[in-house]
C-alpha cells in the first residue's frame, strides 16, 4: 500500500520541473468546472449513482460510530450518573421526610377533629397524647404516654380513647406522672378498680370494675347490686363514685358516664352478681389517647 | 518500447485506483467515523494533504518535488468524495483542499521541517484557507464584514482548533509511513 501511495514520479510523457504546479492548477480548474457544472445541474446523473453507492457504507460506519459513542458515553458518564443517583437519593429522602411530616399533620388533624367531637359531646377538657411505650412490663397492663406534669396531667385522671366504629371509652387511669411522661394503668389490669354502672333498660346498678388480664380474662364487674339483673349486651359506664367508695387508689378524677364495655356473661356470687365484660377499646390497638383534665365547668 | 509504456500505464492506473480507494476510505472515515465534539468532525483529509505537502518539502524549490503533486491528487480525489458524501456541489471541497495545498506549498517551500511548529502552523494556515474557500463556495450567504466576523468566531475558529488536534500525530505517522528522514 505504501508503495502505491508513495507517489514517485512516473514519467509518462516527459515530466518538467513545473509539472506539480501545472498539475495542481489543472486540478483546480477541473474542480472549478465540476463545481459550476454541478451547480448548474449537469452532474446530477453522475452524482446520483455515486451517492447511492456510498450511502450504505457511510450509514454502516455511522452506525458503528454511534455504537462506540454510546458505549463511551456510558462509560465516561458513570461518575455523573453516580452523582445524579446520590442527588436523587437525597431528594427522595427529603421528599419522604416531607411526606412523613404531612402524614403526621394529617393524623394530628384527624385526632384534633376527634377530640373536638368528643369535647362537643361531653363536658370534658381533654389533652391528647401519643402512646409512647406499650406494656413495658409483661406482668402489668401499663402504657406510657408522651405527656406529663408539664402538660397538666395528674395521677388519677381518666384516660379515654376512641375507635373508628366504637364509642369514646375509658381505657385506663393515670398512675404515675413524670415531667414529660405519664404511666397509665389500663382498666384491664388486675390492679385497676373503678366504680361502674350497668345500664339496663331504664334502670342502673352499681358495681366495681376490676381488671382481669392477669387472670386470663379482661374485665369483670363485681358486687353488682341485686336490684336489677344485667343481661348480655348491656352497656357499662363509669359511675364517678370512686372517691365515695374510698378505694385505696388515687382514682378520684374519673368522671361518670364514660363508656367502658358491654356485658358478656352474668353469674351470681352470693348476694351480689358478677358480670364479665367486653371492653369497647382493645388495649392492644392503642396508639393515641386523651386524658380528661377536668370538667368544663 | 510499447510494452514498457504499457507497463508504466498499467502501474499508473493501479496506483491511481489505490489512491482513489484510499481517499474513499479516508473520506468515509471523516464523514462517518470521526467524533464530532464541536458539531463537526476534524478535517482529516485536510490534515493529510497538508502533511503530504510538508513531507515533500526540503528541495529548496517550489513545486520541485513529488510531495505537492501527490498532495494535489489526494486533495482532488478526497475533496470529490467529501462532496459526494456531504451533498455539497462537486468540486467545492476539492477546491478548498487544493487551495490549502497550494498556499501551504508556497509558504513552506524554502523551509525545513525540524520540529512540531511548522506542521502545526501549516495545518492552521491550510485550515483557514480551507474554511474560507468552502464558506465562499458553499455557504456564500455571508456578505457583510460583520457576518464574516460572526461566522469566523462561531464556525471557522472552532473548526480550525479541532483540526489542529490530529495534526501532529498524523504528520509523524505519515513521516514514518513514507520513511521521510
Amino acid at each position: 500500500m505504501r508503495n502505491y501511495l508513495d507517489d514517485q514520479p512516473i514519467n509518462l510523457a516527459g515530466s518538467t520541473p513545473r509539472r506539480p504546479l501545472l498539475m495542481a492548477l489543472t486540478l483546480c480548474v477541473l474542480a472549478l468546472m465540476l463545481f459550476f457544472a454541478d451547480s448548474l445541474g449537469f452532474m446530477t446523473p453522475v452524482r446520483g449513482p455515486l451517492e447511492w453507492a456510498l450511502r450504505p457504507v457511510a450509514q454502516q460506519l455511522t452506525s458503528w460510530r454511534n455504537g462506540v459513542l454510546t458505549v463511551t458515553t456510558t462509560i465516561t458518564s458513570v461518575p455523573q450518573i453516580r452523582a445524579e443517583n446520590e442527588a436523587l437519593k437525597r431528594r427522595i429522602s427529603q421528599l419522604e421526610d416531607e411526606l412523613i411530616a404531612r402524614e403526621q399533620a394529617l393524623a394530628e388533624n384527624t385526632r384534633l377533629r376527634q377530640q373536638l367531637g368528643i369535647e362537643e359531646e361531653h363536658p370534658w377538657r381533654l389533652l391528647g397524647a401519643e402512646v409512647a411505650i406499650r406494656f413495658p412490663d409483661a406482668g402489668r397492663r401499663v402504657i406510657l404516654i408522651a405527656r406529663g406534669h408539664k402538660a397538666g396531667i395528674e395521677p388519677g385522671m381518666a384516660v379515654i380513647s376512641q375507635t373508628d366504629s366504637g364509642p369514646t371509652a375509658l381505657v385506663g387511669i393515670v398512675e404515675e406522672v413524670g415531667l414529660y411522661m405519664a404511666s397509665v394503668l389500663l382498666i384491664t389490669d388486675f390492679g385497676s378498680q373503678v366504680s361502674a354502672r350497668v345500664l339496663h333498660e331504664r334502670e342502673t346498678a352499681l358495681g366495681i370494675l376490676q381488671g382481669q388480664w392477669q387472670r386470663g380474662s379482661r374485665l369483670r364487674l363485681e358486687q353488682v347490686e341485686r336490684g336489677i339483673t344485667p343481661r348480655v349486651g348491656d352497656t357499662v359506664v363509669s359511675a364517678g363514685l370512686t372517691r365515695e367508695l374510698q378505694l385505696s387508689l388515687p382514682l378520684g378524677s374519673v368522671p361518670g358516664g364514660i363508656p367502658i364495655g358491654t356485658v358478656e356473661a352474668v353469674r351470681s356470687d352470693g348476694y351480689a352478681l358478677v358480670a364479665e365484660l367486653q371492653p369497647f377499646i382493645d388495649s392492644e390497638q392503642l396508639t393515641y389517647v386523651w386524658v380528661i383534665l377536668g370538667q368544663k365547668n | 518500447m510499447g510494452n514498457t509504456r504499457s507497463k508504466k500505464l498499467e502501474e499508473y492506473l493501479v496506483r491511481e485506483t489505490t489512491l482513489i480507494l484510499s481517499m474513499v476510505a479516508l473520506g468515509l472515515v471523516q464523514l462517518s467515523l470521526l467524533p464530532t465534539p464541536l458539531g463537526s468532525p476534524p478535517a482529516l483529509l485536510l490534515v493529510l494533504v497538508v502533511c503530504r505537502v510538508l513531507l515533500g518539502i526540503g528541495s529548496g524549490t517550489i513545486f520541485a518535488d513529488s510531495g505537492i503533486e501527490g498532495a494535489a491528487r489526494w486533495a482532488f480525489y478526497g475533496g470529490l468524495i467529501l462532496d459526494i458524501g456531504s451533498a455539497t456541489p462537486l468540486g467545492s471541497h476539492a477546491l478548498a483542499l487544493l487551495g490549502a495545498v497550494i498556499v501551504v506549498a508556497v509558504g513552506t517551500a524554502r523551509l525545513r521541517v525540524d520540529g512540531p511548529f511548522l506542521p502545526l502552523l501549516s495545518v492552521l494556515v491550510g485550515s483557514l484557507v480551507y474554511e474560507v474557500v468552502l464558506t465562499i463556495l458553499v455557504y456564500n450567504q455571508f456578505i457583510t464584514l460583520d457576518e464574516w466576523y460572526m461566522y469566523g468566531i462561531n464556525i471557522i475558529f472552532p473548526s480550525v482548533l479541532l483540526t489542529l488536534i490530529p495534526a501532529l500525530p498524523l504528520f509523524f505517522l505519515l513521516r514514518w509511513m513514507f520513511r521521510v528522514p
